[in-house]
């Protein structure tokens, strides 16, 4: 289908089976929220093919949907990387120093907030407040939370993504060689 | 009918109605731009048409006042004036000022109230937004020049109460927000060609209608 | 839609007996009780392992042991915290805290095992008794009154059987004995203030939604904490779901509701899981549906998750992205009381307002109001972080000090530094300087400082905070956050960010502060929404209280503070360095420490970023790096030629 363009393999199972789901949800523009959050659980993101089959389904027009969708911090319409790092940009992470770190993750990443790396391995955001204040400042490296941060720590969360994927890699091959 | 006095002259109009459409009526000018006379309820989103109403401490925008008997309202204190100049001065830092290519020059709503108000084109004290003119051309036959755009939203409020299907929404946020059309249907965007009421409906020129077909720049005014 | 013979009163008595029944087998069949506080604080301070490591304990060792968890108990400087009730060694239930897994084998070995409580990490005892200090003693804990956080960190959030037979779901019953409008008058009396912020009397919201002729009416429940520092309501959430539930029941039914929602952040995951099992719970034991407690009286309660915009704790624009549009504010009137989702009327009221209406309708208006001041009665909710000993929620009766807050309950500023300012109330709230210590805080005395009770953040600053910076800090988030429907927030902040950025980095021209000054009161007037009308605040306050640290910026390019990065430069004393010590070149992310012809250590102007990470390592008995402002104060100090600048990107 034409509208599935640019999505790979899974992205467009994941779509169907939202397709599929969609009977259950009355076409009711309340529910628009609701169901860009479901959509976004099940890719991780809002393609455009995403968002014209919630638009038809709830009769709405796509630039509704689309203008409706990038007013929360929540959506996001390119695809995270498989280890997104969030920075907490909070009252008690900034007078602690939340700006160094989120620097040094963009610093040593080569990407900016907001951005991916090319490999698609890791993404930085900002957020406001994670809610855990007394163990600022505070980085999410993917669900995992890491409190009293440091710039050393930053080295260290990276690296340890990066031998882990360099670990599975070896078994890979190994398995290959057998 | 109720009677009430707006800058000393007596007007007597229908009650509950709209502040702004009876004062414009009645030919006292008041600054708006986000103003819709069709629309059910008021965006009080230019925050241009202020005026001070006796009894209420603070000036209000005259787009959010229904009429009521005995209502006092003076259209020019320095109160007033303050807020309105702020406010121009605030849309015009973020608006791209190069009128002579401007389409919209000589009809544009900045203009004129900034005539009205006495303020000058480039908003001492504050920095203009610097921003490039770029156009958007996602729509298939309108352009789109967001640097330009007040986002006083007539379009995408004329394009919603005539139309199930707005082809126009405030997309983003904050000071990124901008009025953006988004995945064409062409079945849909036949009816725009035939509509056309957001260009009309722009009050500076951030609307332009594109000859069909066409994909550069060329225009039809 | 038939009631029961029975009355809501006999039902509820008949279900808290069984709770009682079972919460009693529970602790007979384990001789010790070991609980966990497992919130989101506790979970990030690594409150998992800690449990896990119990749980291993238990089963690996056979101990007659059951592992509980309770939410938040406040105390986040002391996360993860555990209490062990081991009536068997003689000693009362002891409160440990940071106890991570180490301290888990320790304490398994030397006390459920060995009988010694490892006195040197208890904090105190849960109760009084002659062997050793209570933790209500304790100046955090005991300054404290407790009613709407009175049961967290107590009981069990999962266990509706543990808030029933701690009276929990009482005050629903003796409420619906009651008529709607006598529970009305009751809130009324009590005087209780809306807790989201603004501090609007709940009393007469219920009254003006009750009194609309109108076939539906709604009510929701406002958990979309947005605060960048306020993390109230989800603690109340994820530790006591119960009690906001039947806040929110005892609400429907005065306000005459027949739909309820809570508007909760998606980004609290926990606190979303948390309500759900409470309200299964809930609909199991025949407190919500149809009929509850076998009254005429029935209502559901829905969850609404919000995505993410600060500006939909507004009550217009919370509703607008409920019926699926862009969160963005509308005019009012009409308030949503009259006219509000879907056009009907509907009363949007904050988790803590409701959470405290059950003790309300329990003991009576009178009760509350002999808490706090005449015209704010009751207690406030505030998460006190930065630079204070004992950061974490307090709830302290309205009308103390900031000083006993700030001294007293938290222990005070660490380091012997001197207090600065605090930062009361969020994005919306305003910095207040020493002179303010001593005024009693309530909902009228921070409007009139020009700050605001907001969400209840505050944010303690010692003498190295720079108030510009704060200010900066905060229109950042507004700007950010700001919806875009009108000028004065959409543009104005804009200017007031570009403004402050200016100033922090000793860019600002002449001019600077009046053009903050007039532009702020211009943005307060002149907006459409709240968000809008007191984003100014953290500027206007700071401009008032703490002028001389905005002269410093603009005039001298120079930040007391030593904390707008651009205007400081760190330095390393050759008379303090050591020769040979090696410590800070490590830790340097970008390597501009180098070793001088001397041996000594020094920093590449250049290449550093000022993040302060060889202040930190550098050994207290030398304590050689230095920061200074203006960046020119520091002395220059060559690289060798011997030693190459390394690049920082390197590899």
């Amino acid at each position: 289908m034409l509208m599935e363009m640019g999505l790979d393999r899974e992205e467009i199972a994941a779509l169907a089976t939202i397709r599929s789901e969609l009977k259950e949800i009355p076409a009711q523009r309340r529910y628009l929220i609701p169901l860009l959050q479901r959509v976004q659980q099940a890719l991780s993101y809002l393609p455009q093919a995403a968002i014209q089959l919630v638009a038809q389904h709830l009769h709405l027009s796509p630039s509704e949907v689309y203008g409706v969708a990038t007013f929360y911090n929540q959506f996001r319409f390119t695809p995270p990387g498989r280890h997104p790092v969030r920075v907490c940009m909070g009252t008690a992470c900034h007078v602690k120093g939340g700006d160094i770190i989120l620097e040094h993750f963009e610093r040593k990443l080569e990407i900016k907030e907001g951005e991916t790396t090319p490999d698609r391995e890791f993404s930085i955001e900002r957020v406001a407040c994670v809610g855990c204040c007394a163990l600022a400042p505070v980085a999410l490296m993917g669900d995992a939370l890491h409190g009293h941060m440091m710039t050393g720590k930053v080295e260290g969360l990276i690296l340890r993504v990066q031998i882990e994927k360099e670990k599975a890699r070896r078994e890979m091959g190994d398995r290959d060689e057998r | 009918m109720v009677e009430l006095i707006v800058d000393g002259h007596r007007m007597t109009v229908p009650p509950g109605q709209q502040l702004l459409a009876a004062c414009l009526a009645e030919g006292i000018y008041i600054p708006h731009l986000c103003h819709l006379e069709e629309a059910p309820r008021p965006a009080a989103a230019c925050r241009l048409c202020f005026v001070e109403i006796a009894g209420v401490p603070a000036p209000q925008p005259a787009c959010t006042i229904r009429v009521a008997s005995a209502l006092k309202v003076r259209t020019d204190t320095p109160a007033v004036r303050r807020l309105q100049r702020m406010a121009l001065r605030l849309l015009l830092s973020a608006h791209h000022i190069d009128c002579r290519r401007c389409h919209a020059n000589r009809a544009c709503a900045l203009q004129s109230i900034a005539r009205f108000l006495k303020v000058g084109l480039h908003p001492k004290p504050l920095m203009a937004i610097a921003r490039p003119d770029e156009v958007d051309r996602h729509h298939p036959f309108i352009d789109h020049y967001p640097r330009r755009c007040v986002l006083c939203g007539r379009c995408v409020r004329t394009c919603r109460n005539g139309n199930d299907h707005p082809q126009f929404s405030f997309t983003g946020r904050g000071i990124d927000t901008v009025v953006r059309h988004y995945a064409s249907n062409l079945a849909l965007d036949k009816r725009c060609s035939e509509c056309r009421r957001c260009v009309a409906a722009c009050p500076v020129g951030a609307l332009q209608w594109r000859r069909e077909g066409a994909g550069a720049s060329e225009s039809v005014d | 839609m038939s009631a029961s013979e029975t009355s809501p009163l006999e039902a509820w008595t008949a279900l808290q007996a069984e709770a009682q029944q079972r919460e009693r087998q529970r602790a007979t069949g384990h001789p010790i009780q070991i609980t966990v506080g497992l919130a989101s604080c506790g979970i990030a301070a690594g409150g998992m392992e800690t449990q896990a490591a119990f749980a291993e304990a238990i089963a690996t060792q056979g101990l007659p042991a059951e592992l509980r968890t309770v939410g938040c108990c406040g105390h986040c400087y002391a996360e993860p915290v555990v209490i062990i009730d081991h009536p068997q060694s003689g000693f009362p239930a002891l409160f440990y805290h940071e106890v991570n897994p180490g301290k888990v084998h320790m304490l398994v070995r030397n006390f459920l095992l060995g009988g010694d409580p490892c006195l040197e990490h208890v904090m105190g005892a849960m109760e009084a008794n002659d062997l050793l200090p209570a933790v209500n003693d304790f100046a955090r804990f005991g300054l404290e009154k407790r009613i709407v956080m009175e049961r967290c960190g107590r009981i069990d959030p999962a266990s509706i059987a543990a808030y029933l037979a701690d009276g929990g779901y009482g005050a629903l019953a003796s409420a619906l004995a009651l008529s709607p409008a006598e529970i009305v008058a009751r809130i009324t009396a009590a005087g209780l203030r809306g807790r989201g912020g603004a501090g609007y009397p709940t009393g007469e919201k219920w009254r003006l939604a009750a009194s609309q002729s109108a076939t539906e009416r709604h009510l929701i429940c406002n958990a979309d904490e947005g605060d960048p520092g306020a993390y109230m309501d989800r603690t109340l959430i994820e530790s006591n779901p119960h009690q906001l539930i039947e806040g929110m029941l005892i609400a429907a039914y005065a306000v005459g509701a027949s739909r309820a929602k809570i508007y909760i952040r998606a980004e609290y995951p926990l606190a979303v899981s948390t309500l759900e099992v409470a309200l299964a719970q809930a609909r199991q034991h025949g407190l919500l549906g149809d009929a509850i407690l076998g009254s005429h009286f029935g209502i559901e309660i829905e969850i609404f998750q919000g995505s993410g915009a600060f500006v939909c704790g507004e009550e217009t624009a919370l509703i607008r992205s409920m019926e699926g549009f862009r969160g963005t504010p509308r005019h009012r009137p009409p308030y949503p009381s009259v006219s509000g989702l879907f056009d009907a009327p509907t009363v949007i009221n904050n988790v803590k307002t409701l959470s405290i209406v059950p003790p309300i309708i329990a003991k009576g208006a009178d009760w509350f109001r002999g808490i706090g001041t005449a015209e704010s009665p009751g207690t406030a909710i505030f998460s006190v972080v930065g630079d204070v000993t004992h950061p974490g929620l307090v709830e302290i009766p309205m009308g103390v000090t900031l000083r006993h807050l700030i001294f007293d309950v938290c222990g005070g500023i660490p380091d012997q530094k001197h207090f600065k300012a605090a930062q009361i109330g969020g994005p919306s709230g305003g910095c207040l300087n020493e002179t303010f210590l001593d005024t009693p805080i309530d909902f009228d005395t921070l409007a009139e400082a020009g700050a605001m009770m907001g969400s209840g953040g505050l944010v303690v600053m010692n003498a190295e905070s720079c108030m510009v910076d704060v200010a900066r800090f905060f229109l950042e988030f507004t700007q950010k956050e700001s919806c875009g429907k009108c000028a004065f927030c959409r543009i104005g902040t804009h200017h007031l960010l570009t403004c402050l950025e200016a100033l922090t980095k000793g860019k600002a021209e002449a001019g600077a502060l009046e053009l903050l000054q007039t532009l702020s009161e211009d943005i307060c007037n002149g907006s459409l929404c709240g968000l809008g009308k007191t984003a100014p605040n953290p500027v206007l306050t700071s401009l008032r209280h703490f002028a001389e640290d905005y002269r410093a910026h603009l005039e001298q390019q120079r930040c007391p503070g030593l904390t707008c990065r651009p205007l400081i430069a760190h330095y390393i004393d050759l008379e303090k360095c050591a020769r040979g010590c090696d410590a800070c070149v490590g830790v340097c992310p970008v390597a501009a420490v180098f070793t001088t012809s001397t041996r000594k250590k020094g920093i590449d102007i250049d290449l550093c970023i000022q993040c302060g990470e060889c202040i930190a390592a550098c050994p207290p008995q030398y304590d050689a790096v230095r920061v200074v402002s203006p960046p020119a104060l520091a002395p220059r100090v060559e690289r060798p030629q011997t030693d190459p600048p390394k690049n920082a990107e390197e590899g």
